[in-house]
């Protein structure tokens, strides 16, 4: 009887296992099978071959696949803001799902629980399709604009992989050190993994890792460490992704009955007079906007007073995120009501240069100092206080 | 075996008739099978669907379950009229907005509102019943006197609680089907990706919206028949499988466990929507398929292993 009954109870525990198992299969087999594949590289050789694909106009291979995108910047809970606004991707995870055809045909949709909003690049027509609020928006680039994937803000596409790795790349320099591993698997692909980590010291960044497909060259993952932390702070990456030209219908859009359909310019001319107040402001505060210190512990210094930063928090240029521009100013109280989230968490700091107040998280510290100065650095708070002292 | 001793010993008037596990497994071969040879297979199958069978029209013959099933059907008529009445007043975005537009999306915004509440109150019912309901009327030891042997008895009864889920989504497709057709226009279908498909194309998406919720149904079915087997008070059972249900809902509404989420029955529940994009994304569907199957997998072993090795004293 007992010895039945550890038997009956061995087969639930086995189909515990079992399930266990096929959950951890993914990493376990790659892990296996992670055997180099991939011909060993220096890092300069991968540099070029990735700066080539980069710079190559033609663009990467039509393709389609999933981009999951995971913040944990260590801010403060923000406040819900629906899954569609960009200032969500700043904590949390994000999936979003890419058609990239040939030339200039991209689509990115964002879908959430019963809702997507949707971008659709297909030549000269952009299209930015929210469910959630059944409206179509025909996104007009005036003439002399750059073209559509260089979108004036950043759009949402700006999350795949190749865009944040192309800024990264500039980075590297002097500043860097560089090493580069064949044997990551990303989406399931064999991958080159390029790692740069700061040689200075006061950069809260660990290292960045940057995964290029062993094939196409193409960025699959980038990770960004934090000091003294296992799990990326921020990571980019494919989950899935097939190198076949997607069905040709994803690029096709044409506003479904019923919905309302919007009309907006990005550059110039119909709705100009927005655009270029905010790309005036924008210009403006380049101006004013200082660069302390170099390679990996630059600090940028803008000027900002707490009363600008909650009132009008859209326009400091580190913002950057396109969300009142395309919805309109229903998502107006949102950045400020970040600010203010984020303002209630900071220390007050004071020292020779002044008093103001810091606000740390894992990646990026900020001071706001008492004579209007903003200081951002993905610096340690001694840094940055020496840059505030650097008038 | 040691609580049906101690119990004998505790009543010592009363001849124990506590069905154990030799009493169970042994096949009545002398007494009342005469007419059944060393059991041909073909015999045990056709007892098998015989049994099914008459638990199906038990089940479905049940009052309250009847009652179940018709307030169920009810509510997508509530939304219907409730949506037809706010339609004329002011346009709403979504999933819900888009109900006013086709009759055909009234099915799927009836799903999204009993996927998370009622439905799975109606299947608990059903399952947490199942075995439990038989041992509180005393029943379960005529059931297993038969020449059917505890395994079978299981899977006879997780069967019937796996077609009540499928009757459950079957009637509200059909009565939000039937509400959408009348109350809203029929035409091409909107979906979340702002393209359209034809009405015929719209009915077989929702027919595999009614596959899946099934299936996400019939996966909480073995979570409830599970637990049935731990008691021999239904409402237990039922209350329990409902706790469960209300628990998982809460975690998944607290951001800072999004990490558990993917763990969660109900998590799966709603992910049909992705018959609602284009293209439909079956890689979400097949992974939501998974979990349902890993749930009946374990929830299934578990009621094995409890059942047949229980002792049957009531």
């Amino acid at each position: 009887m007992r010895r039945g009954t550890f038997v009956r109870w061995g087969v639930p525990i086995a189909a515990a296992a079992v399930i266990a198992g096929a959950m951890g299969a993914g990493p376990v087999i790659a892990a296996v099978s992670g055997d180099p594949v991939l011909p060993e590289r220096t890092a300069q050789q991968l540099l070029a071959d990735a700066a080539a694909a980069t710079k190559d106009k033609a663009g990467p291979p039509p393709m389609s696949g999933t981009v999951q995108q995971t913040a944990s910047l260590g801010l403060p809970a923000l406040p819900d803001m629906g899954g569609a606004s960009p200032l969500s991707l700043l904590s949390g995870s994000h999936e979003v799902k890419v058609w990239y055809g040939a030339g200039d045909k991209l689509r990115v949709a964002m879908p959430t629980q019963f809702d997507e909003s949707n971008l659709i690049v297909n030549g000269d027509q952009i299209w930015y399709w929210d469910s959630g609020d059944n409206t179509a928006t025909k996104i007009k680039m005036a003439k002399g604009a750059e073209k559509p994937h260089a979108l004036p803000t950043p759009g949402p596409a700006d999350v795949t992989p190749q865009q944040v790795a192309a800024k990264l790349l500039a980075n590297a320099d002097e500043h860097t050190a560089i090493r580069v591993t064949n044997n990551a698997q990303v989406a399931g692909r064999a991958a080159y993994q390029l790692v740069l980590a700061p040689k200075d010291e006061g950069s809260l960044v660990q290292e960045v890792r940057l995964a290029l497909d062993g094939e196409t060259y193409m960025p699959l993952q980038v990770q960004v460490f934090a000091k003294g932390s296992a799990e990326p702070a921020f990571q980019v990456g494919f989950t899935q992704v097939t190198f076949t030209p997607p069905a040709e219908e994803n690029f096709s859009f044409t506003p479904p009955a019923g919905a309302k359909v919007k009309e907006e310019t990005i550059g110039a001319g119909g709705d100009a007079e927005h655009a270029e107040q905010q790309a005036e402001s924008a210009k403006e505060a380049r101006k004013d906007t200082k660069v302390v210190g170099a390679g990996w512990t630059r600090v940028a210094v803008l000027p900002a007073t707490l009363a600008d930063l909650t009132a009008k928090p859209a326009e400091t240029p580190s913002d950057g995120k396109p969300g009142s521009h395309w919805k309109g100013g229903s998502e107006g109280a949102d950045p400020s009501a970040l600010v203010q989230n984020v303002l209630k968490t900071a220390t007050p700091v004071s020292g020779t240069w002044g008093s103001g107040k810091l606000i740390k998280t894992k990646l990026v510290t900020a001071l706001l100092t008492d004579d209007g100065r903003l200081l951002v650095g993905a610096v340690t708070p001694e840094e940055i206080t020496k840059a505030a002292g650097t008038k | 075996m040691s609580t049906a001793e101690t119990q004998e010993r505790r009543t010592p008037g009363l001849v124990p008739v506590a069905e154990t596990m030799r009493t169970a497994e042994r096949r009545p071969s002398s007494e009342s099978g005469q007419s059944e040879p060393a059991g041909p297979p073909v015999r045990l199958a056709s007892a098998f669907w015989r049994l099914l069978g008459s638990e199906l029209g038990l089940t479905f013959r049940r009052p309250r379950n009847q009652v179940m099933l018709a307030v169920v059907a009810c509510v997508p008529v509530l939304i219907g009229i409730a949506l037809r009445i706010a339609s004329a007043d002011e346009a709403v975005g979504g999933l819900i907005g888009s109900v006013a537009g086709n009759s055909l999306m009234l099915t799927f915004a009836s799903f999204s509102f009993l996927v998370l509440l009622l439905m799975p109150i109606a299947v608990s019912v059903v399952g947490g019943d199942s075995i439990a309901g038989e041992a509180g009327a005393g029943t379960l030891r005529y059931l297993l006197a038969a020449p059917a042997g505890r395994t079978r008895l299981l899977v006879v009864k997780y069967l019937n609680a796996v077609v009540f889920a499928y009757a459950t989504t079957v009637v509200v497709a059909l009565s939000a089907l039937v509400t959408g057709l009348v109350l809203f226009p029929v035409g091409p279908v909107t979906l979340l990706s702002g393209s359209t498909i034809s009405v015929a194309e719209g009915l077989l998406r929702i027919l595999v919206t009614v596959g899946y919720v099934g299936a996400g149904m019939a996966a909480l079915a073995a979570v409830a028949v599970a637990l049935s087997t731990f008691t021999e008070v239904s409402i237990g059972a039922i209350a329990a499988t409902m706790i469960l249900v209300i628990v998982t809902q809460v975690l998944r509404a607290i951001p800072q466990l999004e990490a558990i989420t993917p763990y969660l029955l109900p998590s799966w529940w709603t992910k049909f929507d992705a018959v609602l994009r284009s293209p439909v994304d079956f890689g979400s569907l097949g992974q939501g398929l998974l979990v349902f199957g890993a749930y009946i997998l374990l929830f299934g072993s578990i009621a094995w292993a409890r059942f047949s090795g229980k002792d049957i004293t009531s």
